[in-house]
């Protein structure tokens, strides 16, 4: 492996303009859609509901002297162009906008939030990620064989299964308990309010409340990841590669892990980051069941109201980042694959 | 003499749905170290199983019988360490088609010290394992630097040559070379040959090479063994089976390439009509064609190319792979747009009026190189060849004329094939139906690109004797795509040689290819294998 | 056979394709289960008119105690308000695939005339239809049905169109990928030369090429259609005037059937999403296995 990394190094200095243009280009497209992200949430959530003060206000009855307040307060007495010149103005110094509900900041509720979404949905993604990697490539490799089907069902019946009602089942299961079984873990929130002083036990403790929204999200979304796996090595399976590397004299194993893998994990990268959205999606019904306070249980909190803005900025949040995590994603790839790199 | 490589009564079965199905029926044949062996054979006749079978590579569905002795060891009696051990130190394979068979994914220095770093008792190290891949690229004529490289960097010719490098990595006692040179061109053919042959010499090891092609094993091997439908139907020294085959099946593959400037294997009376001075029907002014890519890199593909094709002559347009001579074609059948220059067809350039591109159209008809890929898998072989009427709206008497086509391109009797799909035919008939396809329409002019480079030795000559056939009857010119000076010689009646998107010499056959004015002319002919040539 | 003439046996050869195809389908035991479960869902769904009383999920007109556990009466127990969760499942049943159904039906239209469209005429048409492809494939799908089903006015028909609008990337993906492939295939370029136009190619060449793999992609859509239809419903941005499994699991939520156990309750709607969701993913996967040449081995 070492002799690789050398010789690598060495033979992409021919390729740095090249690859310059490439991180450019992405960049671009990057800085592209992000601005897509942008002009949609202001149409989905100023323009197409016609008039924003009603919708929010359709739960509770309002004088039209109320609502008039209410579109003077967020700038709706405007005409559109105005306001959407305003909205990019203020996004830009990151600004997005006042809480109806909560009648502060949007960017601080959603700077709260964060944290919470970034430490369930990053830990069910890596072990989603790894699971499902390890499994596709077992059921591959032995193709047609019981643990293939046992693998291949087992990973289609949970990808049918709605995130949210495995998560009820769970919670059920195992935080309220059934019958003689009594709850082994908390059934809602990140964190209990009589933790003993301390880092360990606090961590400790958001470890305990984090366990049954994680295997929730890592059961549904890791059969993806192995589907998406297992057809990739599949496709490699027949390729001649393989015979040479067999006929070389290696064992089985090391043509697996030598040859096959590397080929078949490339297209799987690709497909992970493609999913995201995905994880993203799992995570809103997740935080809604186990009321883990992140960026989910925010957005399901505000489209009950609607709150509006508060939804536009999770909107554009989880669009954005999933955005930027496409793009880190291609330029991972051209650093692995090297027949993009060319 | 020691034996390398003994099979006595071989046969392999591969287990299918409808019961055993034997690809290759009780074998025996017999290599001497340093010995050369050369394997022939039609894609399909079971010689690529064999070579496989040799170092236990088939699939699980594949039953071996009989003995497989390498180095007088049966190995089929090995464990699976002894046959871990046997690979690639005792034999080592060159497989068909490189840019498959390398890893794309590592690189040339990777691939080439895996088997040394597999096979060593001690681990060796970095340096040592440099020092190797140096040397065994050199050995192949390739400058080390390109051991960095990732397959994809390199050309087919250079893949091949690292395919080499790596099988004789381990010092094996034999090399087994399935079809090493089937993808590239002629001159790089000759050229990897070359180093193939010395390498193995050089090593000692004995070579047991495997291909379609008659004159490619001549020119290497010192015996030789036919295959035909799993079984050796003929084998002995290369000097006697060549000149005297005793099987009809030898006799075919051996007259499946035609020698050039043998006179016997010219089908073309040279004297009626040649020489291009009649009725100019499809012409080529100036013509230049610009390719600009993804990256805005411009590619000349064609070149201020002057090109006529009269009434009643074969003219055939000869060059490498990547010479443009597809693109010339294309260009000449109005699919591609000329940057400069003009195409005329009777003094009339398609496109002028709305009328001459469709009239043009019915008159210049392509067969294109692959017929399976040229044929809808989901059309009918009616509707095949009934397209392009109906796409001229000519569909009177319809029935009669698709029938009359097809049994013009000498599918008998036409009822029975109309109604079958392109999967139900065999290459060569598939070939037909693209030309009774074309046929339909009554053209003046026939563009054949490479019409049978994918097709089996013993079909080739059959749809090259229809194209003289049809010239004969009705008076249909030909314009011949190929990489192949044999086949020009065999049919043609002009010849033109492309490179690099120029026309270098042009002329009748005679003449350009027995006494060649240009240097590239004379390296094509010389890089042509050709059987007489017995091994030096 | 002489009179008729060859174009009578072409005819004669169509339903034979077909049957050909059905006995690879049959082959796949997967595609075989799912697609019994499918047959029998939707007769169900059909049926429950016919064999049950729509007055027993009125809320108003029912008499039995709410949460009540499985027993004689009510095989599967009583919701919230004393309802029968069995009628409660079986009429969630339409909802599901009628939504899941149209919203894939609308999402396969968008994604082929994209595909084709950009694939087809390529240029500057192809970069931007396919940067706006590639920008809705990223951009989490639930999270903008979600924005559109709170600001539009609530209604199966929002529902449809918010789920129908935010999935056809993958299938114009699909659909440009085989366009494009169809399209270097030498018989494209023989029907060119032979003198064909747009038409022809797209009608005769391109679209029956492309579009049973698009059938195929359909069928893998209404599965997440329906998976997205029961989330949206849970969220609470479903068809208040309408049972849906996912509304269901959300009154459960919402009314404490967790804490209190109500395994009863939770199990029905959830395995009917389940299941049929399934139903339609094998059925996918098989149709795929059958209609894609490459997959079934007989590429190059």
């Amino acid at each position: 492996m070492t002799d690789t990394l050398e010789h690598g190094g060495t033979r992409r200095s021919g390729t740095v303009p090249r690859t310059l243009g490439f991180v450019a280009r992405k960049l671009g497209g990057a800085a592209v859609s992000l601005g897509l992200v942008a002009v949609l949430g202001f149409f989905l959530f100023r323009v197409l509901p016609g008039d924003p003060a009603r919708t929010m206000t359709r739960s509770a009855p309002v004088s039209a002297e109320q609502l008039a307040q209410l579109r003077h307060r967020f700038g709706l007495d405007q005409p559109l162009y105005a306001q959407f010149r305003d909205f990019l103005g203020n996004l830009a110094r990151g600004d997005l906008g006042t809480s109806y509900t909560y009648n502060r900041p949007v960017t601080e509720l959603i700077g709260e939030r964060l944290g919470p979404t970034v430490l369930l949905v990053g830990t069910a993604t890596v072990l989603a990620v790894l699971l499902g990697l390890w499994l596709g490539t077992r059921a591959a490799w032995r193709h047609g064989t019981a643990t293939d089907r046992w693998f291949t069902s087992v990973g289609l019946t949970l990808w049918s299964v709605p995130t949210f009602w495995l998560g009820l089942l769970l919670l059920m299961a195992f935080g309220v308990g059934v019958g003689p079984l009594p709850g082994l873990f908390p059934v809602a929130g990140m964190s209990s309010p009589d933790v003993p002083p301390g880092v360990l036990p606090r961590v400790l403790d958001v470890a305990h409340h984090m366990v049954l929204p994680c295997v929730t999200l890592v059961a549904v979304i890791h059969a993806q990841f192995m589907m998406v796996m297992r057809s990739s090595l599949l496709e490699e399976m027949g390729a001649e590669y393989l015979t040479t590397a067999r006929a070389k004299g290696l064992r089985d194993d090391a043509v697996r892990r030598g040859h096959a893998v590397p080929n078949a994990l490339l297209p799987t990268v690709t497909l992970v980051f493609l999913h995201l959205g995905m994880v993203v999606a799992g995570a809103i019904t997740v935080e809604t069941v186990f009321s883990w306070p992140g960026l989910g249980l925010l957005t399901y909190e505000a489209l009950r109201v609607p709150d509006l803005p508060l939804l536009q900025g999770t909107f554009i949040v989880l669009a954005s980042s999933v955005i930027v995590m496409n793009t880190l994603a291609e330029l991972l790839y051209r650093v692995l694959d090297p027949r993009v790199r060319a | 003499m020691t034996s390398v490589l003994r099979l006595c009564d071989v046969s392999v079965d591969y287990a299918t749905p409808a019961g055993p199905r034997r690809v290759v029926d009780r074998v025996n044949l017999d290599l001497d170290s340093g010995g050369t062996l050369g394997l022939a054979g039609e894609s399909g006749c079971g010689k690529t199983t064999l070579a496989l079978a040799v170092l236990r590579l088939l699939p699980r569905t594949a039953r071996v019988r009989g003995r497989v002795l390498l180095n007088e060891q049966d190995v089929s009696q090995l464990t699976w360490g002894g046959l871990r051990a046997v690979r690639w130190a005792g034999a080592s394979v060159v497989f068909q088609g490189a840019m498959h068979a390398l890893n794309p994914v590592r690189t040339v220095f990777d691939q080439i010290a895996e088997p040394l770093r597999v096979h060593s008792v001690e681990r060796p190290t970095v340096s040592a394992l440099r020092e190797r891949v140096r040397e065994l690229l050199e050995r192949v004529e390739l400058p080390p630097e390109r051991a960095r490289a990732y397959p994809h960097e390199l050309s087919g010719g250079q893949r091949q040559r690292v395919m080499i490098a790596m099988a004789l990595a381990c010092e094996p006692s034999l090399v087994i070379a399935d079809e090493p040179t089937t993808a590239l061109d002629v001159v790089v053919q000759a050229q990897v040959m070359d180093v193939l042959r010395r390498a193995v010499r050089e090593r000692g090891a004995a070579l047991l090479m495997i291909s379609h092609d008659l004159s490619v094993l001549a020119g290497t091997c010192h015996r030789l063994a036919v295959m035909y439908r799993g079984a050796v139907v003929e084998q002995g020294e290369t000097a006697r089976l060549v000149t005297a085959p005793e099987h009809r099946h030898t006799r075919e593959l051996a007259a499946a390439f035609p020698t050039v400037g043998d006179a016997g294997s010219r089908h073309v009376d040279g004297s009626a009509g040649s020489g291009g001075g009649g009725n100019v029907l499809l012409s080529a002014r100036g013509v230049g064609v610009t390719f600009v890519d993804r990256s805005r890199t411009r590619t000349r593909a064609v070149r201020d190319v002057d090109l006529e094709v009269c009434a009643d002559e074969t003219v055939a347009l000869v060059g490498q792979s990547g010479s443009g001579k597809t693109t010339l074609a294309r260009t000449l059948l109005g699919l591609c747009r000329p940057d400069t220059g003009r195409v005329r067809y009777r003094g009339v350039e398609p496109g002028s009026s709305s009328g001459s591109l469709r009239e043009f159209r019915r008159q210049v008809q392509l067969v294109a190189q692959d017929p399976t890929g040229a044929l809808n898998p989901r059309h009918t072989v009616y509707e095949a060849v009934a397209e392009g009427l109906r796409i001229h709206r000519d569909v009177v008497g319809e029935t009669e004329r698709v029938r009359a086509a097809l049994e013009a391109a000498e599918l008998r009797p036409a009822a029975d094939f109309v109604g079958r799909f392109p999967h139900e035919l065999s290459g060569g008939q598939r070939q037909r139906v693209v030309i009774a396809g074309a046929l339909v329409l009554e053209p003046a002019v026939l563009v054949a690109d490479e019409p049978v480079a994918s097709l089996d030795a013993t079909v080739r000559g059959e749809i090259l004797e229809l194209l003289l056939e049809l010239r004969r009857r009705r008076g249909l010119s030909v314009l011949v795509i190929t990489h192949d000076l044999g086949l020009a010689w065999s049919i043609a009646d002009r010849v033109a040689v492309m490179r690099a998107g120029e026309l270098v010499e042009q002329g009748p056959v005679e003449r350009v290819l027995t006494e060649p004015e240009h240097e590239y002319t004379r390296a094509l002919l010389a890089a042509v294998p050709s059987l007489p040539r017995v091994v030096d | 056979m002489t009179t008729g003439g060859p174009s009578a046996d072409v005819r004669a050869r169509r339903p034979s394709a077909l049957a050909e195809g059905w006995r690879a389908y049959r082959n796949e035991r997967g595609g075989v289960f799912g697609l019994a479960v499918l047959v029998l869902v939707v007769l169900l769904a059909l049926s429950a008119p016919l064999l049950t009383d729509p007055a027993g999920l009125d809320v108003t007109r029912v008499e039995e105690a709410p949460l009540r556990p499985p027993g004689a009466g009510h095989w599967l127990g009583t919701d919230e308000s004393g309802r029968s969760v069995l009628l409660l499942t079986w009429w969630g049943a339409r909802v599901s695939l009628l939504v899941g159904s149209c919203a894939a039906a609308l999402s396969m239209v968008i994604g082929t005339l994209v595909g084709v469209t950009a694939a087809h005429f390529g240029g500057w048409t192809d970069t931007v239809l396919l940067r706006l492809t590639d920008f809705f494939l990223v951009l989490p799908a639930l999270v903008l049905a979600i924005a559109l089903s709170t600001v539009l006015s609530r209604g199966v028909f929002t529902i449809v169109l918010a789920i129908g609008v935010t999935s056809w990337p993958q299938t114009a993906r699909l659909v440009r990928a085989q366009t494009l492939t169809v399209q270097t295939r030498p018989y494209v370029e023989r029907a060119r030369a032979l003198g064909g136009g747009h038409r022809h190619v797209l009608g005769r060449h391109v679209l029956p090429a492309v579009l049973p793999l698009v059938f195929a992609t359909t069928t893998l859509t209404v599965a997440s259609a329906i998976i997205a239809e029961s989330t949206l419903s849970f969220l609470g941005l479903g068809d208040p005037s309408r049972i849906s499994w996912g509304a269901m699991l959300k009154s459960a939520m919402d009314t404490g059937a967790v804490t209190a156990g109500a395994w009863w309750y939770l199990f029905p709607p959830g395995l009917g999403i389940a299941v049929v969701v399934l139903a339609f993913t094998l059925c996918g996967r098989s149709l795929e296995t059958v209609l894609n040449p490459r997959l079934r081995g007989e590429g190059r």
